[in-house]
């Protein structure tokens, strides 16, 4: 059966015929045509260039309505600086394949760059463009200046640019080495600008113009990608993990205090953090054991419940009060027995079985909360009303509720549970991690890719499936009790099956088992909604679209990690080859 | 006589799940995919008998239109279906385990969206934001008849005849028919059944047909139990549908069916001895029993051990 299905991801083994496109483009360095290939490819390009630059200091519109006001000759809007930038990087592409900066080309200089932003250029205009149509009532096609059409040909040649530029087999590009400052130094700029377009993203108010920077961002990305910047970044990063991490950390704390006491993006950003730390949880048993949950919302809910059901609120139902840690520890423990007893047993059905089994669970578990509400069993969770008032948490003496001072910035009752949320993040990562690197870690791989030659080989495979299951669903528990109270109020419907849903998504839209990837995920899942609000009826569609087209285009997520990249891509040799060339650095 | 009662209730409810079920397990006997979106299969096919009753006889309840309707819901639910095996699941035929079943539930979401969303948006139909009414029909729906103090609910005689028919007609075509035989082949082997010169991509897609052609027949039986539908109807049903499956043995057909009767009869008496607010979580409670103790089901089925 699997001989007819052709695999979209193999382009790279000989054998494989490659579309008449890339053929007619590609051509050897060697073959004599060459230069003068890439001589047509590099004019039009430039003129491309040229085209994009002149649209961005053209009127796109009459409408000062539309995008931020684009009305005017030679003043460019925000919407045109983001062209203009992103022509900058099609002229630098250019540049390193002839030209000065040649040397250079040697690291990024794949065609295929080039071709994604300038594909990229045009899709940004017409998405920009057409999103602030769609979004200002009485705004028409007939508003456009021709400010537009120049840029869409400018972006249509660099992309043609990009097609006719020759193949450049970029030399050793996997284990080219720079000084070492130089590539912490990369590293550190890297995470400062992201800090930076969050913070910048965050504050645009007018959708439009929300839609256009996510564009943008979208298309730099993909011409960074697709020019083979991200490869080489992967392994800058791998050499210096350490540095990553702990940059990524001060960005993230440093990010209240670029929101100058505003609690407006604090809110999205902790329920986007709870949500992450969850999904992180949920990475451990999905992307590093395999085993496919469907009810973890339960475990994240059975910690909630508990953190209610033990605190200060009036509406509590157990008489005993004990300080948040000892709630927390009790919370993630409930969860984890709910783990051992949902899992002991069913953890011997595997596969597709015990993803139905969690689902049924997950339905058990919001059946309960809203069942013991005094009238069909006792009276624990108020039914559907749940438990309201939850008090603020308050560490000896510090009040989450209030705003407090850090050196003259506000710092707000969201930004205080951001910085709880964030430590709590930072420790699951450093459990998965830790784990992940671990001779745990390593029979979890085994198992996932062969469980009965995993148990040959004295890998105790029924004890490290309870372990991932059991301490998934305490990680989330642990994030559940500090969801209880940020939340204010615990309800059954919070917890329902599309939630389990949400969460496998960010996993597997993100990358299976890689940190980076899954909180990218989690981010992109629950930010774009919060900012996207005007989308709001059409949220869950394209979540359902989504699924199902990263299934079939891109299985291994956004940030694939090599060895899942290869489960999904199995005959795609050259992946195999280099999947055991990382494997045999490490360990030598 | 209560308990009499609840037995007749659950044999309705059981034979609606029995239907849902038999489309879980056709498709895995032959794919060994759970198509998680099938409660979407049925919930589109009680849309698409709606629609044809809204298109053609509005007003009229005379019986005739049943027939009618009943061929409307089957073309929508198996259009999709066959254009879902086609487009989402059959690229992934040889992708790891978890890549079609994530497939699954996004073409479930998306299914249901596309229906709360767009429904309302083709002329003449009403919006399906909210639950719509189905239409009433002369002699199907209506007063109960009442033998020996037992309530027979003219609807639910519906459901249970149709799962008869279906029954019959599905022993028939598995067991007599050169497309059902090559079903059976496929099962057993795709790789020799191939050799042997059956085109098993169309036996694929006759198994999700024929799933799909149940599931609206049962989507119309549930519109005129509870006369109404909504986008929604698809979730709850098709989980129970598989537990059903699971409960008969999946892969097994008359499996499914009993499965069905058996999960419906459990429920109806568990809300008849307990509070009824807890009869769902009996119904996922016995699934897991099913799954931890036996999972081949009652009838049993091909032992399931698959990473």
């Amino acid at each position: 059966m699997s001989s007819s299905v052709s695999n979209p991801g193999s382009h790279r083994a000989e054998r494989d015929p490659r579309s008449w496109r890339d053929r007619l483009a590609a051509g050897s360095p060697d073959s004599p045509d060459a230069p003068a290939q890439l001589n047509r490819a590099f004019v039009i390009g430039l003129v491309g260039v040229a085209l994009l630059v002149a649209s961005a200091f053209m009127s796109w519109t009459y409408n000062p309505a539309l995008l931020g006001n684009v009305t005017l000759y030679g003043n460019p809007g925000t919407v045109q600086i983001y062209l203009l930038v992103m022509a900058l990087m099609a002229l630098f592409l250019l540049l390193i394949r002839k030209g000065p900066l040649s040397r250079l080309g040697r690291h990024l200089g794949r065609q295929t760059g080039l071709r994604a932003l300038g594909i990229g250029i045009t899709l940004y205009l017409v998405i920009a463009v057409g999103a602030s149509i769609a979004l200002t009532d009485d705004a028409m096609l007939g508003a456009l200046d021709p400010g537009v059409y120049v840029g869409i040909l400018g972006g249509l040649l660099v992309a043609a640019a990009g097609h006719l530029l020759p193949t450049h087999k970029a030399v050793g590009e996997r284990h080219q080495r720079f000084p070492a400052w130089l590539e912490i130094l990369v590293v550190v700029l890297l995470v400062a600008l992201a800090l930076a377009a969050a913070a910048y993203g965050l504050g645009i108010g007018d959708p439009a113009l929300f839609v256009a920077f996510l564009a943008f961002v979208a298309v730099i990305a993909a011409g960074l990608a697709r020019g083979g910047f991200f490869d080489w970044l992967s392994i800058v990063v791998g050499h210096h993990r350490t540095v990553l991490l702990l940059a990524t950390f001060a960005a993230a704390f440093a990010f209240p205090l670029t929101q100058n006491g505003s609690d407006a993006n604090m809110s999205i950003a902790t329920s986007v953090l709870i949500f992450a730390a969850t999904a992180m949880g949920l990475n451990i048993v999905v992307g590093l054991a395999g085993l496919l949950d469907l009810g973890y919302i339960a475990f994240l809910g059975a910690g909630a419940y508990v953190g209610a059901m033990l605190s200060e609120s009036a509406f509590a139902t157990i008489d005993w009060k004990p300080p948040f840690i000892i709630v927390a520890l009790i919370g993630a423990l409930f969860a984890a027995l709910l783990g051992l007893i949902i899992g002991s047993p069913t953890l011997r059905v595997s596969g597709d079985y015990l993803a139905i089994v969690t689902l049924a669970f997950g339905e058990i578990f919001r059946l309960t909360m809203f069942n013991l509400d005094g009238n069909n069993g006792p009276d624990l969770t108020h039914g559907p009303n749940g438990i309201p008032a939850i008090p603020e948490l308050n560490f000896f003496g510090f009040d989450f509720g209030a705003t407090h001072a850090f050196f003259g910035v506000p710092i707000t009752r969201f930004a205080n549970y951001y910085f709880l949320l964030l430590l709590l993040i930072g420790f699951i990562i450093l459990v998965f991690t830790r784990l992940n690197n671990s001779r745990i870690g390593r029979g979890w791989i085994a198992i996932r890719e062969d469980e009965k030659a995993a148990e040959a080989m004295g890998v105790n495979v029924f004890g490290l499936k309870i372990l991932a299951f059991a301490g998934g669903a305490f990680l989330a528990g642990l994030a559940g009790t500090v969801k209880a109270h940020q939340d204010v109020s615990v309800t059954p419907d919070q917890y329902q099956f599309l939630e389990s849903a949400f969460l496998l998504a960010a996993v597997v839209l993100g990358g299976m088992g890689t940190v980076g990837g899954v909180l990218l995920g989690a981010v992109i899942l629950k930010l774009l909604p919060e900012k996207l609000r005007f989308f709001a009826d059409y949220r869950l569609l394209l979540f359902g679209l989504l699924l199902v087209l990263m299934m079939r285009f891109r299985p291994e997520g956004l940030v694939a990690n090599r060895r899942r990249q290869l489960e999904f891509h199995d005959d795609d040799e050259a992946l195999a080859d280099e999947v055991e060339a990382i494997h045999t650095e490490k360990v030598t | 006589m209560d308990l009499l009662q609840q037995l007749v209730n659950g044999l309705t409810l059981g034979s609606l799940y029995a239907l849902i079920a038999v489309g879980y397990t056709v498709v895995y006997g032959i794919v060994q995919l759970i198509n998680f979106a099938h409660g979407e299969v049925f919930m589109i096919g009680a849309f698409g008998g709606l629609t044809t009753y809204l298109a053609l006889f509005q007003g009229t309840t005379a019986w005739w239109t049943l027939p009618i309707m009943l061929v409307g819901a089957v073309a929508a639910s198996v259009l999709t279906a066959v254009v879902m095996e086609r487009v989402a699941y059959r690229p992934l035929r040889s992708a790891p385990r978890l890549a079609p079943l994530i497939t699954a539930i996004g073409i479930s979401v998306f299914l249901q969206e596309l229906v709360r969303l767009f429904y309302g948006k083709i002329p003449g139909l009403p919006d399906a934001k909210s639950r719509l009414p189905f239409p009433r029909i002369d002699g199907v729906t209506g007063p109960a008849f009442s033998i020996g103090g037992l309530d027979f609910q003219r609807p639910a005689l519906f459901t249970m005849g149709s799962l008869a028919v279906c029954a019959a007609f599905l022993w028939w075509f598995i067991n007599r028919t050169k497309q059902g035989r090559a079903m059976q082949a496929v099962s057993q082997d795709p790789d020799t059944a191939r050799l042997m010169g059956i085109d098993v991509d169309r036996i694929i897609v006759t198994a999700f047909a024929l799933g799909a052609a149940l599931a609206a027949i049962a989507g119309v039986a549930q519109g005129l139990q509870n006369n109404n539908i909504d986008f929604r109807m698809g979730f709850m049903a098709g989980l129970k549908a598989f537990t059903a499956a699971v409960l008969g043995g999946i892969g097994n057909v008359a499996g499914a069916v009993v499965g069905g009767l058996t999960l419906g009869v459990v429920e109806a008496l568990a809300s008849q001895l307990g509070p009824t607010a807890w009869k769902d979580v009996w119904a996922f409670g016995l699934l897991i029993l099913v799954l931890v103790f036996r999972p081949q089901g009652i009838m049993g089925a091909r032992v399931v051990d698959r990473a």
